[in-house]
């Protein structure tokens, strides 16, 4: 038998561009945030879970929570230290959970912090020149970006529901237009159609206002059993549901950084994500209907428009519609990325998914100034990460 | 002198271009590029053997690539290109570059063959060569 797991405390430092301060420093910021958050201080940190970057940090062996731990606070705790990539922050998430859901701890901190390289991602150290690494195969005989593989589903929609290039864009209009009261997002300046229409073509059909630039940033929650969830007086937020997945033999989706797929019937798009959300849900005990807050990974806004059709909250090719009318904006049926998502954030990749369940706590205790969803009750996330790891989490108050 | 961008990722003999890959004899799956292992969860012998794949195929969809891409993706005299993921049949579907057809007359579902690109070509006349797909004019469009 489980043990019931809450939010405590989310902290987040703001996210942009942060030369002068490093990977470390902006962990720290967070985690110190969120355990104040929580109204609780160090020594009741009972474990640290870290999303582990090859970046920077974390010793070189992706040890980012021994780090924290040896700058702040040496009091004997575990730490452990998770891979995932995108998707990293999330499988913290599930092992913090874990740790608490268990009996073996009662209080357990959750940690993503990310600075990124300029440009494109470099390849790691010690891949092989050759056919067995696909990062290779792609770079050398198509030049193949991540965009590109985001504008071959793009093209696809456009052709199979009849997209347009204007809705496309309004994905990128309405992600901004909700970061203009978020104070942690990058990106803050509300935006127009003709603009975002007007950036430069980077993979047709998408331009460059509709692609998730890489930013810097870090996000932190506390996690807790029972007898902690009244500690800081703020408003309880419950973990109704949280799972991680990998892949299906079959998934059609166009998977970074392969240069083909192996398709079969009746096998998910995207199915790391969609069988993370659903394996959430069912551990929820709920379904679509009952979530208010989306929080997804919008790397273009092609994921806007497709991701909530994958996760059954309405049929495949809905999405136009749905956000054409309003129906996803903040008061919406279902408000999606409320905080303005990687649109407006850019990706600081292993702390995307803890940013997220920040973000949908402060929503679901109704401190999400500037873009507050009215009367949410029940917030969803959902990531994706290289590796084909899904990850989502449901929260309730 | 033309050397492919990889070893054992295409074949040209008398047929033409043929792109390299893996079939699964247990369960009659293909893979491109050649795999060590069978991926499906249900096949249980996992017999695989390299085979040549079939050298045409539909569009299933593209894009265009607007932006250099890093260097390790070497090209003379760089500009826009198509990149297409092609429909081989059999659950297959391959990414590469499009060639042959101009950036504005792409279509979705067009007949596709494979087919040699050069990339580059240096002083001594030695070319690196990809494989590439490009309009199969032996089939009307579906």
């Amino acid at each position: 038998m489980t043990k019931p797991v809450h939010v405590l405390g989310a902290g987040a430092h703001p996210w942009g561009k942060w030369p002068n301060r490093s990977q470390l420093q902006l962990a720290i910021d967070a985690l110190a945030m969120a355990i104040d958050d929580a109204g609780l201080s160090w020594p009741e940190i009972q474990g640290l879970v870290a999303a582990s970057s090859r970046f920077e940090g974390g010793m070189g062996w992706g040890l980012h929570a021994n780090e924290v731990v040896q700058a702040v606070a040496e009091q004997g705790i575990p730490c452990v230290n998770v891979g995932g990539a995108c998707a990293a922050g999330a499988i913290a998430f599930q092992t913090a959970y874990s740790m608490i859901a268990s009996g073996q701890c009662d209080v357990v901190a959750v940690l993503g912090a990310e600075r990124m390289p300029k440009g494109f991602i470099p390849r790691p150290p010690g891949s092989q020149d050759d056919i067995t690494d696909s990062d290779y195969l792609r770079w050398v005989a198509m030049g193949a970006t991540n965009p590109a593989y985001w504008a071959i589903e793009a093209n696809r929609r456009k052709h199979d529901f009849g997209t347009t290039d204007a809705t496309l864009a309004q994905a990128s209009v309405l992600m901004r237009r909700n970061a203009a009261g978020n104070r942690l997002a990058r990106f803050r300046n509300p935006t127009t159609i003709d603009e975002v229409l007007a950036s430069p073509m980077v993979s047709d059909p998408l331009h460059l206002l509709e692609i998730c630039p890489v930013s810097d940033g870090a996000a932190a929650l506390i996690l807790g059993s029972e007898q902690y969830v009244q500690r800081s007086g703020k408003r309880p937020v419950h973990v109704a549901g949280c799972a991680i997945a990998t892949g299906q033999f079959g998934d059609p989706g166009r998977r970074i950084p392969t240069i083909s797929s192996t398709v079969r019937d009746d096998v998910s798009h995207t199915s790391e994500v969609t069988t993370a959300v659903q394996r959430a849900l069912a551990m929820a005990g709920m379904g679509p209907n009952d979530i208010d807050i989306l929080e997804m990974a919008d790397n273009t806004a092609w994921h806007l428009l497709a991701w909530p059709e994958l996760f059954g909250f309405y049929e495949a090719g809905q999405g136009d519609w749905m956000l054409n009318n309003g129906k996803l904006d903040i008061g919406g049926d279902l408000a999606v990325n409320p905080s303005g998502g990687f649109l407006s954030f850019g990706e600081a990749t292993t702390a995307q998914a803890v940013l997220q369940v920040c973000e949908l706590t402060w929503q679901l205790r109704g401190e999400a100034q500037g873009h507050q969803v009215p009367d949410a009750r029940v917030g969803m996330s959902a990531v994706l990460g290289l590796g084909a790891n899904g990850g989502s989490v449901i929260l309730k108050t | 002198m033309q050397i492919p961008v990889a070893e054992g990722l295409f074949a040209v003999n008398g047929a033409g271009v043929q792109l390299i890959g893996t079939r699964c004899c247990s369960c009659d799956t293909l893979y491109f590029p050649q795999t060590p292992g069978c991926r499906n969860p249900l096949c249980r012998d996992k017999q695989l053997e390299q085979v040549l794949l079939p050298d045409r195929g539909t569009l299933y969809s593209y894009t265009v690539q607007r932006y250099q891409p890093p260097a390790l993706f070497a090209m003379d005299a760089w500009s826009p290109y198509a990149l297409g993921l092609v429909d081989l049949g059999h659950g297959l579907r391959v990414m590469g570059m499009l060639d042959d057809v101009p950036l504005d007359k792409i279509a979705i579902g067009m007949a596709l063959k494979l087919s040699l690109r050069t990339l580059t070509t240096d002083e001594n006349g030695q070319s690196r060569v990809t494989y590439a797909f490009v309009p199969d004019t032996t089939k009307d469009h579906a």
